[in-house]
């Protein structure tokens, strides 16, 4: 996917969660072009988020994140959607796809009829449930990159060091979306399967030797 | 007569000398201001013990003395009438040049002080009870003609709405300019507020008036007040809609800075929520606080909700904490209650109980919130019996020199005349089509016809009074005209038809560009409300679609991480909201869409009218009426009757019969219920059908249920 089809695709995807009423907020996607040339599209407000969020408790990096109103779409639920794409010219140099939930839900007493009412809120409000980031991240960048240890595309889950488990190709927004939607939003996902927007593309593989050898997962569509 | 306004003091007996002192000299005029005003210094806060402004006499400081001390009483003459000079020098209209253009004395008031040599010198003037008319007397303010400016210096209190927003403001006619011009004017503190603000009572005080009267901002000004007084004094301040938690810590903050040039000391004045839940300060309530000082049971919403039902959730809570608690741990020294209706009395009693020795509870309610009727029981009810049957608090007549323990707010600045008697019409059904089953247009009416005045309507004609045809309206008195002469009427307010709800959508995003683009209003000037609350979410989707699609950001004020927050502020983003969050908020620009639902509704009529009477009454200047199909088309014939009316509300005023019909046809019933009666209609169509068939007869029919059906029948009066 080109860099314009990757913004053309967030446009699309956030406006077709607008319309069904799951983005509480969002963000329109900003473009940056960086001195070296490469081109950075991301979220307004993306340049408010600060690394110094780093070895924080999950409740504060989430605080931090919604008043500095960093993310793409923020769901019903509290939960903060992010998606930023790096290209170099027409090639795809990183991304950082995050699912952040929120980590206050077991605390709601406003209006809790509508809450429990609500479809939305289905598969998150059971108080077993424990809400914990997501992000899927891609960096091409030579010098990160270590078979096994560090594989180019990635999954990382509860924000655990060292958890990065390979994954076979970049996600283009949708195939990121689609991912959240079916397995946190379950309930939501299927009954509004009709009305959801489906867009196609991938990107190539850039998974390696062994990595394909241990467990991983692997991006459908590709 | 001077008219005495009781603040807060810390000397009780000294000031009430100096109001019955001028109880007894009628002749002066003026206002009596005790324990205000307070003027912020490098040093910190500076109170005046009590200020007295005439037309003949200029400006009067009193220094009270209590006892017969009189030490050091020239410096601290000097010192009060140094500071309240600097506070007037600072406003131009008191100046004429470099000089004071008020006449500005100070006076020691020692009325214990028995053996007083005269009236001190001529700088230093000291006096007792007796001779403080001769001093007074030698007082004249001669050119007096800037006495319009002192006095609104003085009952400005504060200026704190001022300069809100920055706007950035090229055309002197667009909608921000209104807006802004709006916004200057009701800065403001009427003389009214300004009292509300001050008066404070050694007990219980209760401030009523209609939602946009402005009790929010007086219980906010009053508690930064009484903070300022007594620092060391435990205050709190609660209220229902979490979304006031950031108002309210906003307000006080800046008229903390304003008068004590100090932020308050929020260990000490405590802005919490009346429900709280565990997990530290910040969310505490009074509620919370309560249980858990006395060791009992805590419900959070859902498990109160399931022991005592939706509605009752929160005073049932309440009520039992109250029977659960043993003996009384007082822990304030002041609460001030925003919403009490919203509260319900048990909360109020837990107030109460939580407060020390004088039992300073302060609480404000909107009298006319949800149409039903009086929203609070008085005092005497609300509060209990002491061990004697007495009531514990019951208020007294009004007295000059006494502060004023029961206050009505009777202007409202929120909403224009047309927008408010638009709501009253709709909500009331006063111009609805009668019904056949009660035999009026009438949806819902007050017991007590005399809430009608207390909530700023005059009777033009009839009489109010059961059965007696009425009109009513508003007055300049209560509904101020620059509220409504800022824009044509049906630019106030305008009821719109759609053939879709796409249709509406479209036209809602367009005029929401206009809006942004062109009338310089800002994205949070504006909010959306859809006024189901079940639907809202997805109701308001196509709209905020198209928006996004032009560039323009939007939210969902929904349930959210953040409840106490209610507009993203600074965000740039226009708020979409269901009923609910609505509450207690306010906007310039007002778009209500899928008003057709609140027509009619077929178990809970009163309910639905009440959410587009919340709806239109959120607008500070303007409201769009948006729906489609033949409903909407029915509401608008309702509202265009309250226009070609003039906004006036004439109706015939129910009877007590006819009022308690209007109760039952129209109460809210629960799912189970609304079940009962639909299985209940069925059996009795078919029934009916079975009879008129001939296939069942009235003799199969067990004899003692026909003679209770013949029975209850007759005594309904519909054989």
């Amino acid at each position: 996917m080109t860099p314009r089809e990757v913004v053309r695709q967030l446009n699309a995807l956030i406006g077709n969660l607008i319309e069904l009423g799951l983005s509480e907020s969002q963000n329109h996607p900003s473009e940056r072009r960086d001195p070296s040339g490469s081109l950075e599209i991301s979220f307004n407000g993306a340049e408010r988020v600060t690394a110094a969020l780093k070895n924080q408790p999950y409740k504060t990096i989430y605080d931090q994140l919604v008043s500095a109103q960093a993310y793409s779409v923020k769901m019903p639920d509290g939960a903060l959607i992010q998606m930023s794409y790096r290209f170099t010219g027409e090639g795809l140099t990183g991304h950082r796809l995050a699912f952040f939930p929120s980590p206050y839900l077991e605390d709601f007493q406003n209006e809790p009829e509508i809450y429990e009412a609500d479809e939305v809120f289905a598969d998150i409000v059971a108080k077993s449930v424990v809400p914990f980031p997501v992000r899927f991240d891609f960096d091409s960048d030579g010098q990160r990159f270590e078979e096994l240890n560090h594989p180019m595309s990635h999954l990382t889950l509860g924000q655990f060091k060292n958890c990065r488990i390979p994954v076979s190709a970049p996600l283009t927004p949708f195939q990121f979306l689609n991912f959240v939607l079916r397995n946190f939003y379950n309930t939501v996902h299927r009954s509004y399967a009709n009305e959801m927007l489906v867009c196609a593309g991938s990107f190539a593989d850039t998974i390696v030797g062994t990595e394909s050898e241990v467990v991983h997962i692997r991006v459908g569509g590709g | 007569m001077v008219t005495t306004i009781w603040g807060a003091t810390n000397k009780p007996l000294s000031s009430q000398a100096l109001a019955e002192f001028f109880e007894e000299h009628d002749a002066y005029q003026g206002f009596l201001y005790i324990g205000y005003p307070i003027i912020g210094t490098p040093q910190g806060p500076f109170p005046i013990d009590a200020l007295w402004v005439s037309e003949e006499k200029g400006a009067v400081i009193f220094n009270l003395v209590e006892g017969v001390a009189l030490n050091g009483f020239q410096q601290d003459q000097d010192d009060s009438a140094n500071k309240l000079e600097a506070k007037f020098r600072s406003h131009r209209d008191l100046m004429k040049g470099r000089n004071l253009a008020v006449e500005l004395n100070v006076v020691t008031f020692a009325p214990a002080k028995q053996n007083l040599d005269g009236i001190g010198d001529e700088t230093y003037a000291v006096c007792n009870f007796e001779s403080l008319s001769e001093w007074i007397n030698g007082l004249e303010w001669i050119d007096s003609s800037s006495f319009p400016s002192l006095l609104s210096v003085i009952q400005s209190i504060s200026t704190i709405r001022k300069g809100k927003k920055r706007r950035d403001l090229k055309r002197d006619d667009s909608r921000g300019a209104k807006l802004k011009r709006l916004e200057d004017s009701i800065a403001n503190l009427d003389n009214r507020q300004g009292q509300a603000v001050i008066e404070t009572v050694a007990g219980v005080q209760r401030i009523r008036g209609l939602a946009g009267s402005g009790k929010t901002i007086v219980l906010a000004l009053k508690a930064a007040y009484l903070h300022a007084q007594h620092p060391d004094w435990k205050i709190a301040v609660t209220f229902h809609t979490r979304s006031l938690k950031d108002q309210f810590k906003q307000l006080i903050n800046t008229f903390s800075i304003e008068q004590t040039n100090e932020e308050p000391d929020w260990s000490n004045l405590h802005v919490i929520h009346a429900w709280g839940a565990p997990g530290g300060e910040s969310r505490n309530g009074i509620y919370y606080s309560f249980c858990q000082s006395h060791g009992i049971e805590f419900h959070d919403f859902k498990s109160a909700k399931y022991k005592f039902g939706s509605d009752k959730a929160f005073e049932g809570a309440c009520d039992e904490a109250l029977k659960a608690a043993s003996t009384a741990l007082e822990t304030y020294d002041a609460i001030l209650v925003d919403e009490a209706q919203d509260l319900t009395p048990p909360f109020l009693q837990i107030c109460y109980q939580m407060l020390k020795g004088k039992k300073r509870l302060v609480y404000a309610y909107d009298e006319l919130q949800s149409l039903t009727n009086r929203s609070l029981p008085p005092p005497e009810e609300i509060f209990g019996e002491d061990k004697d049957g007495q009531p514990l608090v019951r208020f007294e007549q009004p007295a000059p020199g006494k502060p004023k323990q029961d206050i009505i707010l009777e202007k409202c600045y929120r909403n224009s005349r047309p927008v408010l008697a638009t709501a009253h019409a709709l909500g009331f059904g006063i111009y609805r089509v009668p019904s056949d089953k009660t035999g009026t247009g009438l949806i819902q009416m007050f017991d007590q016809s005399q809430l009608w005045l207390d909530v700023g309507y005059e009777v033009v004609d009839g009489a109010l009074a059961d059965g007696q045809e009425v009109t009513l309206a508003r007055g300049d008195k209560t509904s101020p005209e620059f509220l409504e002469s800022h824009s044509s009427i049906d630019d106030l307010i305008s009821f719109v038809k759609f053939e879709s709800k796409d249709e509406q959508a479209a036209w809602l995003a367009r005029e929401i560009r206009t809006n942004v683009a062109d009338d310089e209003l800002q994205p949070d000037d504006i909010i959306v409300i859809n006024p189901d609350p079940l639907t809202t979410r997805k109701e308001v989707g196509k709209a905020r679609k198209l928006l996004y699609e032009m560039g323009i950001e939007s939210h969902l004020a929904g349930v959210d991480t953040s409840p106490d927050v209610f507009f993203d502020a600074g965000s740039g983003s226009i708020t979409f909201t269901g009923i609910f969050r609505a509450k207690g908020n306010e906007a310039g620009m007002v778009y209500i869409i899928n008003a057709q639902d609140c027509f009619q509704s077929w178990f809970q009529l009163a309910t639905v009218r009440n959410r587009l009477f919340t709806a239109i009454t959120r607008s500070k200047a303007w409201v769009r009426v948006l729906g489609v199909g033949e409903d909407m088309n029915s509401l608008i014939q309702e509202f265009q009757q309250a226009k070609e009316r003039d906004f006036r509300l004439h109706f015939r005023y129910p009877d007590e019969e006819q009022r308690k019909r209007l109760t039952i046809v129209n109460r809210d019933l629960s799912v189970d219920d609304q079940q009962k009666v639909r299985r209940g209609a069925q059996g009795l169509e078919s029934l009916i059908a079975s009879l008129e068939a001939g296939t069942v007869f009235l003799e199969d029919l067990p004899d003692d249920a026909v003679a209770k059906l013949k029975k209850f029948l007759s005594d309904s009066g519909k054989s």
